[in-house]
């Protein structure tokens, strides 16, 4: 419910292709630019790039999240931001691991992203073909929401570990269990922002600029972890822009909030002679 | 790789793994935010905590008899065995969710005071007790009666006899315990979150209308898994072992 000027002020909703463009390229794009620079520059100093850019698939998924939730799918929200990280588990260890038999090494992220979006538009087909849900954006928000995982984790790996070997990831992201928390973190920066918005005041903006600030908070955690696997220097650079991200935002996302809050009007108490 | 009968043979066990771990769902009694308020039969969560708990605690269990397995001094020659290692798991899994239910019954009947009572059906299967009289009216039963407490144990071991099945030939795939893990935390996130949907959040047990629906969850998870099978299969141990 907004009084007062809350809808008028709103900026225009941002369309779901070009977030979708934005996220996917965002994302990618991001991944390799942290490995060129920590491969140009022979450090793992600039691993934050790589968190910086699963913000881009974290957006992409809170955005996916709205659309489909808004439809009602009667077992709540997180189990679908658990469903966008099951899918993209396994699409991201898949992808590293087949390109390094391949040769291909650092092509990983891609095969990783085409296979969890082919995998997404299948669970999506079977989700309104089979089970009857009849959404239909059900495809199309599932794509989205299982390229948004695998990109979460690849950038957050990428943030833990500072280079795109599998083995490398291996050792550190996985062996040490920090995988783990990317998933729920990772979730949670999708899950969260619609699960916290979620009514009938609902705002595309509000709800994705949660999502970030939510990005900021986990990547404040992959830093912890980065303090261990990569050292003093690299993680306090990832726990700082992480927190920067987080305040920015957090900022962004009280006015926000502000904007669309509802004026409470004292009215007293019922006058004697109604009760 | 090579694709032999082998790897066959693991793709059927993850496969029935995920069959396992989509019909289980549907056994745990699960009620969602109006049982956590005393509104409705069931354990007052979701379906997908409850199903990643239960199968988290089978692959932790599996896990455990799988280590305990390579210190036998005969492991060289006679290797791990299939079936200690599923019962394992479905043991994990079952006590997790027994426990859940058990600490559950004594809030809803010490704390909340509600009596326990199924809306779905007029006596319960397994006591024979008459239901109607002690559903409080606007809701749709409270607590966690025998037959849900029967049916959620059952849904706990399919739970974890799944994890177990999608973890053991994972492990022997790759090599690597803690990716197996997290690949078979993936495979059953997604088989559970189809089940839940099918589902639609709520269920009693398998004595609840809704119990009818499953062949739905089988072919939607058949499809999933056949597909997270495939990809499975072909992870190598690269590196990191």
């Amino acid at each position: 419910m907004t009084v007062g000027g809350g809808a008028a002020g709103a900026p225009q909703a941002i369309d779901p292709k070009k977030l979708r463009i934005y996220g996917l390229a965002g994302s990618v794009i991001g991944i390799y630019l942290a490995w060129i620079l920590n491969t140009a520059t022979g450090t793992n100093i600039f691993s934050f790039v790589g968190a910086l850019a699963a913000l881009f698939g974290v957006v992409m998924g809170a955005n996916a999240v709205r659309r489909v939730c808004a439809y009602g799918i009667g077992t709540g929200v997180p189990s679908i931001g658990m469903l966008s990280l099951g899918m993209g588990v396994v699409g991201a260890l898949f992808g590293l691991n087949f390109a390094e038999q391949l040769g291909l090494g650092i092509l990983g992220v891609i095969i990783a992203l085409v296979y969890s979006l082919v995998f997404g538009y299948v669970v999506g087909t079977i989700a309104n073909k089979v089970m009857g849900f009849n959404i239909p954006i059900m495809e199309e928000g599932l794509t989205d929401l299982s390229g948004a995982g695998t990109m979460a984790i690849l950038g957050w790996a990428f943030a833990i570990s500072g280079s795109l070997s599998y083995a490398d990831i291996v050792s550190t992201v996985i062996d040490t269990g920090f995988l783990a928390i990317i998933f729920i973190c990772g979730g949670l920066a999708i899950l969260h922002p619609f699960n916290a918005n979620l009514g009938p005041d609902e705002k595309q903006d509000r709800t994705l600029v949660n999502g970030v600030m939510v990005g900021g908070m986990s990547t404040i955690a992959t830093g912890i972890c980065a303090l261990m696997t990569l050292g003093l220097a690299a993680g306090m650079v990832q726990i700082v822009v992480g927190f920067a991200v987080w305040y920015y935002f957090f900022v962004w996302y009280f006015r926000l909030a502000k904007r669309d809050a509802s004026k409470v009007v004292g009215t007293g108490l019922l006058p004697p002679s109604a009760l | 790789m090579t694709f032999d009968t082998t790897t066959i043979v693991y793709m059927l066990e993850i496969i029935v793994g995920g069959l396992l771990v989509g019909i289980g769902v549907h056994f745990v009694p699960v009620g969602g935010a109006p049982a956590a308020m005393a509104q409705a039969t069931g354990i007052g969560t979701g379906t997908v905590q409850l199903a990643a708990g239960s199968g988290l605690t089978g692959l932790l269990s599996a896990g455990l008899m799988m280590y305990a397995m390579t210190l036998n001094p005969n492991f060289a020659t006679e290797g791990y065995s299939l079936w200690p290692i599923l019962l394992t798991g479905a043991c994990g899994a079952m006590i997790m969710m027994d426990s859940t239910m058990l600490t559950g019954s004594w809030i809803y009947a010490y704390a909340v005071g509600a009596p326990f009572a199924s809306a779905k059906v007029n006596y319960d299967p397994i006591t024979g007790f008459s239901q109607p009289p002690y559903v409080a009216p606007g809701t749709v039963g409270q607590g966690i009666p025998t037959v849900c407490f029967v049916s959620g144990t059952i849904g706990a071991a399919m739970g974890g006899l799944g994890g177990a099945l999608i973890y053991f030939p994972l492990v022997l795939i790759n090599g690597n315990p803690a990716l197996s893990a997290i690949f078979a935390i993936g495979i059953f996130m997604v088989d559970a979150v189809l089940a839940s949907w099918n589902i639609q959040g709520t269920i009693e047990g398998f004595h609840d209308p809704k119990f009818k629906k499953w062949p739905k969850a089988f072919k939607s998870c058949l499809v999933a898994t056949v597909i997270l099978a495939l990809v499975a299969v072909l992870i190598t141990p690269l590196g990191g072992v």
